[in-house]
């Protein structure tokens, strides 16, 4: 026998279908609004975890790119003060020729001196070069000038590393040893180029036929080792630049990946989502159509 | 041999049974919108037959003259097989409802994924530390993670707090149901009276089938509260059981005893005390957010070895507080204002044990939030599926009714007609008898 359908069975029916398909259409209403198609956990657990740690890897990749970012212009400060300082020490290379020529007289000499005392001054200036505030060759003491300007040639700086992380459990050293260049002068007597510079300006202002002989000598061998360690740095600085600047290539890759795999788990799929929700709205334009239609009638109609 | 007027009142009986008929097709119309309402037929029946006495018919046998219709009963038309069904349905519906309702507040209150949930707020403070790391002699940045940090804590508690409310409402809600003038103790006493007029009605003989739907339909609310069993105690009266203890019992002077603590609730009132609970969903999670909660401060502290940085006695989420300021937030193992080891090695818990704690903590509101949604779809296109069947069994129907309508008017007329006959038949045997040739 059929069921016996009774008016009250169709209202409530036709109510219950008109509810499923309102409320399935304000969630795909939502879906468009948002652009999401995760709002709460529930809608999809496994991506809602997988999109907390996909947010969570971006920023970490965002801060290494940051980090990147800071060690980059750290390393730009140091390369353009070692810089200066190699063109120092070309300036004073060629003092350093001219006055060993015997042309060259006591007063030309004394000229001389005076110019490679402050040339050394301009060195140490370099060396107490800052970055953001902070003094870039006094190891992890950035708040102390790594040379006292005027006074001793002493470095006051420490031997302390500063590193960037630009990746996880990837840190990279940003600071250079500034003391095994320009050493701590002539009292450690280190021949590092501070004492060099020194021992020159007194080897000019000395005179002797012993000094000449330092001018012409051992000076010149000193001061080309010097630069062969600048040299080192500044390789040294031009090489973790480089590392920096890969690492940074490869974080923006990695970015755009991981934003492209939460986009992936997040986002509604817009023409998909729009298509549902024109079907959606279609059913329910016809339930309410034959809601209108369907539920008024009965035998009370035909009846006279 | 029956008397003259004998006719006219079977057709008399057949117009009043009609007229009965067509009244109640009138009820039914009437109750056609009437949410729990049977439909209820008249049982119509001959009635007795007038006896003719032996040798009153020409075999010399007696006879029975039938002698019209009456109304013998009015029947409510109702499955009570699909009652037990639909009450069983609704239980499992009560506990659903209470508790995807409860569980999609605990979602709001995580509000994941977002860009200012708990995720975010941990991606800032390790942003912050990342910040004091470049920068370690700058107060600026370390103010800032102090602000991000007491941010974060802050996150914690609202949740923390959130959770508790979520487990309270659902012991104020159990207790503004069970209470003293509660919907249980309504619902008892309006069922305890409603036995005692049923129990009446049926003393007198009569089918009191209205004042059954209204508690057939209070029982059907009873059971979305709780398990609900019912007994006929033999007098049409009702013993019901509810949530393991008698409720209702037409034995007792008033007829139900409440308040008292349900052994085997089920239902809405189960789920309630289970969410409630210390081992309710709200609770657990709250616990194990207390555990990211008490994860972060013992690593963070761990490094940060000079002072602590979280008050290390606070290893709840609603306790959790930032001790550190900007002048004691440690950078590094050393003195030098450079130092950035202590910072740099904060910075790389990112992604560590209490992301992944939250995260799965998040996962697994998420599991079960969608399980209890579920449920309760499940539970609810069974409870309408049997209320379908139930009302094909017991509503109304217009066309039905209609019919009935123009059948009992029917019968009437043809009874009225056959009353008329009877009138022209006596017409010709009082006026017309004896008067031949005149």
């Amino acid at each position: 026998m059929a069921m016996r359908v009774t008016q009250l069975m169709s209202s409530s029916a036709m109510l219950r279908d008109l509810n499923d398909g309102l409320s399935r259409l304000s969630r795909l209403q939502d879906q468009l609004s948002s652009g999401k198609q995760i709002s709460r956990p529930s809608d999809d657990p496994y991506g809602t975890s997988r999109a907390l740690a996909l947010r969570g890897e971006l920023g970490g990749l965002d801060q290494f790119q940051r980090n990147v970012d800071d060690g980059t212009a750290w390393l730009n400060t140091s390369d353009t003060a070692l810089g200066q300082m190699s063109d120092v020490m070309q300036r004073v290379r060629e003092l350093l020729v001219d006055g060993g020529n015997d042309t060259a007289g006591p007063a030309a000499r004394a000229a001389m001196a005076d110019e490679i005392d402050q040339l050394a001054e301009s060195l140490k200036q370099e060396a107490n070069v800052q970055y953001g505030g902070r003094y870039v060759f006094s190891g992890t003491a950035t708040d102390t000038a790594a040379y006292a300007l005027g006074g001793a040639d002493r470095y006051q700086g420490d031997a302390g590393t500063i590193t960037r992380a630009i990746g996880p459990g990837v840190e990279i050293p940003i600071n250079t040893d500034i003391r095994g260049l320009l050493g701590d002068g002539q009292a450690a007597g280190d021949d590092k180029l501070l004492n060099t510079l020194r021992d020159i300006s007194d080897h000019l202002r000395g005179g002797t036929a012993a000094d000449a002989g330092a001018l012409r000598g051992t000076d010149l061998q000193r001061l080309d080792a010097n630069l062969d360690v600048l040299n080192g740095i500044r390789a040294d600085v031009g090489a973790r630049t480089n590392r920096l600047a890969i690492a940074g290539s490869r974080l923006s890759g990695l970015s755009l990946n991981s934003t492209k795999l939460l986009s992936d788990v997040e986002d509604a799929d817009m023409a998909q989502t729009i298509t549902q929700y024109t079907t959606q709205q279609a059913a329910y334009s016809a339930a309410l159509k034959s809601g209108a239609n369907i539920v008024q009638s009965s035998l009370l109609d035909f009846l006279h | 041999m029956t008397s003259s007027f004998f006719g006219l009142q079977t057709s008399l009986r057949g117009l009043l049974t009609q007229q009965q008929a067509l009244d109640l097709t009138g009820h039914n119309i009437a109750n056609a919108n009437t949410q729990g309402y049977s439909r209820q037929e008249a049982l119509l029946e001959p009635t007795r037959p007038y006896v003719l006495p032996a040798n009153s018919v020409n075999t010399g046998a007696g006879a029975q003259l039938g002698s019209g219709v009456d109304v013998a009963a009015i029947r409510r038309i109702r499955d009570q097989f699909l009652d037990l069904q639909y009450r069983a349905q609704q239980m499992s519906l009560g506990d659903a409802t209470a508790r995807t309702n409860s569980l999609d507040q605990v979602e709001g209150a995580f509000a994941e994924p977002s860009d200012d949930g708990l995720a975010a707020q941990l991606k800032n403070f390790w942003d912050a530390w990342s910040a004091v790391a470049n920068a370690p002699e700058n107060a600026g940045a370390r103010s800032a993670l102090v602000t991000t940090a007491q941010t974060l804590t802050a996150a914690f508690r609202t949740i923390s707090d959130q959770l508790t409310t979520v487990a309270q409402q659902a012991q104020d809600e159990y207790d503004a149901i069970t209470g003293a003038n509660g919907d249980v103790a309504n619902m008892a006493s309006e069922l305890a009276g409603l036995n005692r007029a049923i129990g009446d009605a049926v003393f007198r003989g009569q089918q009191p089938n209205d004042l059954m739907d209204r508690r057939d339909q209070l029982v059907d609310r009873l059971s979305q509260l709780a398990q609900v069993s019912v007994t006929d105690t033999g007098d049409s009266r009702w013993r019901i059981d509810f949530g393991g203890v008698t409720l209702v019992d037409p034995s007792t002077p008033t007829g139900y005893t409440w308040p008292q603590t349900l052994t085997t609730p089920g239902g809405k009132l189960g789920a309630l005390l289970d969410l409630a609970s210390a081992t309710g969903p709200a609770l657990t999670y709250r616990t194990q957010l207390d555990g990211v909660a008490a994860d972060l401060v013992r690593s963070v502290n761990a490094l940060h070895t000079s002072t602590p940085f979280f008050d290390p006695t606070g290893t709840t989420a609603a306790t959790i507080s930032v001790v550190a300021t900007s002048a004691t937030v440690q950078t590094g193992s050393g003195t030098a204002s450079g130092e950035n080891d202590v910072a740099q090695a904060i910075a790389r818990l990112r992604g560590g044990t209490t992301d992944q704690l939250y995260q799965s903590l998040v996962a697994r509101i998420g599991t079960e939030s969608q399980a209890a949604g579920r449920a309760q779809s499940t539970a609810q296109s069974l409870v309408d599926s049997i209320d379908g069947r139930r009302q094909s069994v017991a509503g109304v129907s217009l066309d039905e009714e209609m019919t009935n309508l123009i059948r009992f008017q029917r019968g009437y007329q043809a009874s009225a007609r056959t009353m008329t006959t009877m009138d022209e038949m006596l017409d010709t045997l009082v006026n017309r008898t004896g008067k031949v040739g005149l």
